[in-house]
């Protein structure tokens, strides 16, 4: 297990929003594929996954269905909404940008100021 | 937007769902952790523990799943709730006061609504009710405009044929008892009378046949009727095959043509419908219709009201009528309420003022209250509860109270709906059944929460606005004049305010009845029984055939024991009167032009049974006969009218027939219900009395189409056997004759002023509520100044003052907001009394009297509630009182 990093705020609503795009999970596998697409490098506090996803099944952007589990227990699975496709996109632009302008801000040589 | 409503709304229902689905959602995650724990080598009693360690707090976590889906505030109100019936309960005499009033305020407001809702607001039980019209008179006087509904035969003619935008139908407004023949028994049953085409304009179709075809409708048509559904089962027992059978109906036999649907409601109680036969003679002459209209579809209320004011112009300038009078529609129930309306909104403005009252008590007895609990909201501040919470909290405890109140409210509101169906004139239960529904629990419940917010909001706003170390530095005692005691003052003055108002309503109202009802009736009505019939019956189509019924009946019913003298009349005093024209043929007053007044048809002893005194000449006989001269008796109030200056014995009259009828005795003036002239409720109205002998057969079968005649027995005593005795010789006369019910003629006079008496009673109790609201509310406010300014006063007196020096002080205030109260609340009632000006008689609005015995007595009752608790005082001992501090 390599070093882990604290997640920033606002950002895991994405990182939930990205892990049920690739297929329905319930809440431990989510938490266990955002864990793996990282490489175990973020640390996601058990407790708050669960308010994050209220948020964003109630806003509508992922939808809850309860389904059965791999070992025949009953589980809470989750997908994406069509908003919600719409949302990551979004997101993810958005994303995209403030870490191209950080990135910038960070490599800028002194000299240049 | 809409989805996370839908969501909120699923949390919100489903709260205990939620928490449930929320923990076997949070178990199966810790769960699938700690087996994955396991897979990796640990044992499973620990693995379990890492599970929950690493997830955190359960409960925080579902306290933040329930926040993000939104239940956050309904949480909160919940709690405020709770806490607020926690609190009213710890202080149940002042819980108690404010549920009483409440309950009291909206008890009234209840049942004043449900009748106000059946008969105003609730749309009439027809099909698309907005497309149905009366067509009206409207007048406009001074200030005022009313309407009348009722019309004559051309009137209907020109509607019916030019109103191309509406679909009409005309009928008679009242219905009338007429005798029923069916399977061999007789029955008294209630008769309507509809032209052809009045149910397809309600919109009601018969359950089975049809209505009556215009050939029907028409002079000499096949006699027919509809039936009600609830006779059709009683009488037939549901039979379908009724329809082309024959029943007798007034003597004759009818064919009956359908019957209605179980769940028509006819807008007067009927049992069946005959062809009314509209013309322009007989009835047609008078305005003796009404019609009905309904809209034909792609048509405007605008165009068609334009039309019928085209085609009212040249009718009401026939009429002679006041020229601003217009032909107009009008919805079809505010046709069918024109007189009901004014009186009930009235009513309903005196239950609302009265809850007004009410509310403004609850708020000062909440000022006085936050007063004693300002240390508790400045610790509360103290502890970082805000403004808004502070007033949330309040208004949670005052809308508590409202809904106890209303639910107090709603179970008095109902024993007020039953009391109100024994009490309401028999038109205040018409088509619809006044009762405490749905509606009106819903209009109640918004009323008691409205009012808790009302009530509620100045205090708390005033208690949450308070300096904390001030509040808690006075250490819970408050200083005389600490406090600004001008908000509660307004308060109450405001308070005596609205009572005078309602004070001086119910004032003229009750003075009104006690006028009414103290008019001398004219005539004895002890041991007077009298039971009306119907003569609307085939085999009494002749004066002579009537005469020898009245002749029999009457003569069998003299040698019952007991009586002492029995007549019939076509109608009884307090009654509505049949009107006429008739012309003054000679004296000192000629007419050219028809004069109107009251006539009655009698047998000889009318005056005699009635106790009605003979004031000159003389009374009929059994003399005067079909072939005797033409013979007339006048009353008084007649003489006044038309014989001004004259000797009315030997004058003649003619009633239209060209027949010269001489006036052969006066006699004295009984009270009747006016219908023309000013209108009032009973008035002794100008009458003309002849002998039933001479009276017309086309006058006699008219007239029966309108009024059953009464029969009139005196006895010597009260005695039971009367009634029976009376039904038992009608029969030996003619046994296909029933009575429609026996009354005493006390019966009599105490229904004619039903309406009258309604309005009296009604808001007299509702003034008497707001007079003891007053009081209660001056009674508090002063029993609170002596409580708060025990210190101070205990000073006074150990300097030197008086008892009743310092019962003074502390009273005065009271009796000078009284007096500001009913100098206000006098300017008020002067204008609101306005509105009464139709429903007051023999006392004008602007009454003297009743302003200065309002004002007077409302000071009395002021003085008695501020003294009384200013009389503590006197067990104050100064010693003691400056001791405590």
């Amino acid at each position: 297990m390599g070093k882990q990093v604290d997640i920033l705020q606002g950002t895991l609503d994405m990182l939930i929003l990205k892990a049920v795009s690739l297929g329905p999970l319930h809440g431990y596998g989510i938490l266990l594929r955002i864990q793996q697409i990282s490489k175990d490098a973020l640390q996601i506090p058990q407790g708050s996954l669960y308010p994050a996803m209220y948020r964003l099944e109630h806003r509508g952007w992922i939808a809850a269905e309860w389904g059965e589990s791999e070992n025949k227990r009953k589980a809470k699975y989750y997908r994406l909404t069509a908003v919600g496709r719409r949302q990551l996109k979004s997101e993810r632009q958005e994303w995209k940008r403030l870490a191209a302008a950080i990135g910038d801000v960070l490599s800028a040589e002194p000299e240049g100021v | 937007m809409l989805a996370q409503l839908r969501s909120w709304w699923r949390a919100l229902t489903g709260q205990s769902r939620l928490a449930g689905e929320m923990t076997s959602e949070m178990d199966g995650h810790m769960e699938r952790y700690a087996a994955d724990l396991v897979a990796g080598g640990m044992a499973p009693e620990e693995a379990r523990r890492r599970a929950r360690i690493e997830f955190g707090s359960t409960a925080g976590a579902a306290e933040e799943c329930r926040e993000a889906v939104g239940l956050r505030w309904p949480n909160e109100i919940a709690r405020d709730l709770s806490y607020a019936v926690r609190v009213l309960r710890k202080s149940p005499t002042f819980t108690a006061a404010a549920v009483a009033t409440l309950a009291l305020c909206i008890g009234a407001n209840t049942a004043i609504f449900s009748v106000v809702d059946a008969v105003l607001l609730r749309p009439l039980p027809y099909p698309q009710p907005d497309r149905l019209f009366s067509v009206a008179r409207h007048f406009r006087g001074k200030g005022s405009e009313s309407y009348q509904t009722n019309l004559w035969g051309s009137a209907w003619e020109a509607v019916r044929d030019n109103a191309t935008y509406l679909d009409s139908a005309v009928f008679s407004d009242g219905s009338m008892g007429v005798n029923f023949v069916a399977g061999g028994g007789v029955e008294y049953v209630k008769q309507q009378r509809v032209s052809a085409g009045f149910f397809r304009v309600l919109g009601i179709a018969p359950q089975i046949g049809r209505e009556f075809s215009v050939e029907e409708d028409r002079k000499g048509g096949a006699p027919v009727t509809v039936l009600s559904y609830a006779l059709w089962k009683r009488v037939f027992r549901g039979d379908p095959s009724i329809v082309g059978q024959a029943v007798a109906l007034r003597g004759e036999p009818h064919t009956i043509v359908g019957v209605l649907p179980a769940s028509f409601q006819s807008i007067v109680p009927a049992d069946l419908w005959t062809p009314l036969r509209p013309s322009r003679s007989g009835e047609g002459e008078g305005s003796n219709y009404a019609i009905v209209s309904r809209l034909r579809s792609g048509a405007t209320w605008a165009r068609a009201n334009g039309q019928m004011e085209a085609i009212g112009a040249p009718l009401m300038r026939q009429y002679a009528q006041d020229p601003s009078t217009r032909l107009q529609l009008i919805s079809f129930q505010r046709g069918l309420t024109v007189d009901l309306r004014q009186p009930l909104l009235i009513l309903w403005a005196a239950v609302g003022l009265v809850l007004l009252i009410g509310c403004v008590n609850i708020a000062g007895l909440l000022l006085a209250r936050a007063a004693g609990r300002t240390r508790e909201m400045a610790t509360r501040m103290a502890l970082g509860s805000g403004r808004g919470a502070l007033i949330r909290q309040m208004l949670a405890e005052s809308v508590v109270l409202g809904l106890c109140g209303g639910a107090a409210g709603a179970l008095l509101g109902w024993l007020g709906v039953k009391a109100l169906k024994v009490m309401t004139p028999a038109s205040l239960n018409v088509w619809q059944a006044v009762e405490l529904d749905w509606r009106v629990l819903g209009a109640t419940a918004c009323v008691s929460i409205a009012a808790g917010i009302l009530f509620g909001l100045y205090p708390a706003l005033a208690a949450s606005r308070l300096e904390i170390r001030a509040a808690l530095g006075e250490a819970g005692r408050a200083v005389a004049g600490g406090r600004n005691p001008w908000p509660r003052r307004l308060l109450v003055a405001s308070e005596v305010a609205l009572g005078v108002v309602l004070l001086v309503g119910a004032g003229l109202l009750i003075r009104t009845f006690a006028h009414l009802s103290g008019l001398n009736p004219g005539f004895d009505a002890h041991n007077v029984i009298t039971a009306e019939l119907s003569l609307q019956d085939a085999r009494y189509s002749t004066t002579q055939s009537v005469d020898r019924l009245y002749e029999q009946s009457l003569a069998r019913m003299r040698e019952l024991p007991g009586v002492e003298s029995a007549a019939v009349a076509l109608s009884l005093p307090y009654e509505r009167a049949l009107n006429t024209g008739f012309q003054r043929l000679d004296g000192r007053h000629v007419d050219t032009e028809s004069q109107i007044t009251n006539m009655f048809y009698i047998t000889p002893e009318f005056f005699r049974v009635l106790r009605i005194p003979l004031l000159r000449g003389r009374a009929f006989t059994a003399a005067d006969s079909s072939t005797s001269a033409p013979a007339a008796i006048v009353s008084e109030a007649f003489v006044k009218m038309y014989m001004q200056g004259d000797d009315p014995i030997g004058r003649h009259l003619d009633f239209g027939g060209g027949e010269k009828r001489a006036i052969v005795g006066v006699v004295g003036d009984i009270q009747q219900k006016s219908g023309w002239g000013d209108g009032s409720p009973t008035a002794a109205m100008p009458d003309i009395y002849i002998p039933a002998t001479q009276v017309e057969d086309k006058f006699i079968s008219l007239v029966h189409t309108w009024f059953s005649p009464s029969w009139i027995v005196r006895s010597s005593g009260p005695s039971k056997g009367t009634i029976s005795g009376m039904q038992r010789a009608l029969e030996s006369v003619d046994p296909q004759l029933p009575f429609a019910g026996f009354h005493s003629m006390e019966d009599v006079r105490y229904r004619a002023l039903a309406q009258e008496r309604f309005q009296a009673v009604l808001l007299g109790a509702m003034a008497g509520l707001a007079l003891l609201l007053a009081a209660v509310g001056i009674y508090g406010l002063i029993a609170n100044s002596v409580a708060e300014r025990t210190r101070e006063l205990g000073i006074r007196l150990a300097l030197g003052a008086t008892v009743p020096q310092a019962i003074r002080t502390v009273a005065l205030p009271g009796v000078a907001l009284a007096l500001a109260g009913v100098m206000a609340g006098s300017v008020l009632a002067a204008f609101a009394t306005q509105l009464l000006r139709r429903l007051v008689w023999g006392v004008r609005p602007g009454d003297p009297v009743t302003f200065v015995a309002v004002g007077i007595g409302l000071l009395g009752v002021a003085a008695a509630a501020s003294f009384l608790p200013a009389l503590r005082v006197v067990r104050l001992n100064p010693a003691e009182t400056l001791r405590q501090e």
